[in-house]
């Protein structure tokens, strides 16, 4: 029986990493407009999730948790004019953040997909539970 | 004991290892997305096999007379989890879980799962009916 309660903590672990990543995504997109208040500085950065494998030795499951959240810098930030803005350059561009909608799209996309892989094995896993428990009746 | 009994003995040792087997697929799929994560398995359980060591025919297996006793490792399924050596995809961070290859998986181990206590029940069923509690 113990192997079926990892099966749920593994899970359960994968879908908690997998809500982290969402949320640093919601972050990205609701930033995505952030620019500066000052000329010079840098706007949003777009953040970045990085996950690890981790054995819990205790119970040898091999869990996934977050590795680090970190900016992004090796993509540029595009550059808009608008000359009245408070963050503008000498020639009249405002440096936005580079957040890009789509490739935060695909990345919600994916996150939900691993989402749904581990919320199934946990209702799978929980369906066994009750099948073994039936032997009772 | 039902647990005497080596059909009984030889169907909880399978599901013994579905468990454990749910347990690997488990630990693929949370880890899909961690980098350089190479997805396991189990080794295929020999059914056969483990009957004939359960029930003791030809090898010579110590015996458990009390419930406080442990058995030999040799006497219950031991599968190891081992690394998939090959996979047919491998994403540019170099993992190589496949997420359907693992729920077909998964699904596998479901129904063998639903086979194994339907089976038990059966048993169960026949026995209580020998006892002639029906």
């Amino acid at each position: 029986m113990a192997d079926i309660f990892s099966t749920l903590t593994v899970s359960g672990y994968g879908m908690r990493a997998q809500t982290e990543r969402v949320r640093v995504i919601a972050q990205n997109i609701a930033n995505a407009d952030t620019t500066a208040l000052k000329p010079g500085e840098n706007p949003y950065t777009r953040q970045q999730i990085t996950f690890k494998n981790q054995l819990d030795r205790a119970h040898q499951e091999k869990l996934v948790r977050v590795d680090d959240v970190s900016d992004d810098t090796k993509s540029e930030y595009p550059v808009k004019y608008m000359p009245g803005h408070p963050a503008a350059d000498a020639n009249g561009y405002v440096k936005m953040p580079n957040v890009n909608g789509l490739i935060e799209a695909m990345d919600m996309k994916e996150a939900t997909r691993s989402y749904e892989a581990n919320l199934g094995m946990f209702n799978q896993t929980r369906e066994m539970m009750n099948r073994t428990i039936g032997l009772l009746q | 004991m039902t647990t005497d009994i080596a059909l009984m003995k030889a169907m909880s040792a399978k599901m013994g290892y579905l468990n454990q087997r749910q347990k690997v697929i488990s630990q693929n799929i949370a880890n899909a997305d961690t980098p350089n994560y190479q997805p396991s398995d189990l080794t295929k359980l020999n059914f056969s096999g483990v009957l004939k060591k359960v029930t003791g025919s030809k090898a010579v297996t110590m015996e458990t007379t009390s419930p406080l006793h442990m058995p030999a490792p040799n006497q219950i399924a031991n599968a190891k989890a081992k690394e998939q050596k090959m996979t047919y995809e491998v994403a540019p961070d170099k993992n190589g879980v496949i997420l359907e290859e693992q729920l077909i998986k998964s699904n596998e181990v479901q129904m063998d799962y639903a086979l194994m206590v339907n089976l038990y029940k059966q048993n169960n069923d026949l026995m209580r009916t020998a006892l002639g509690r029906r």
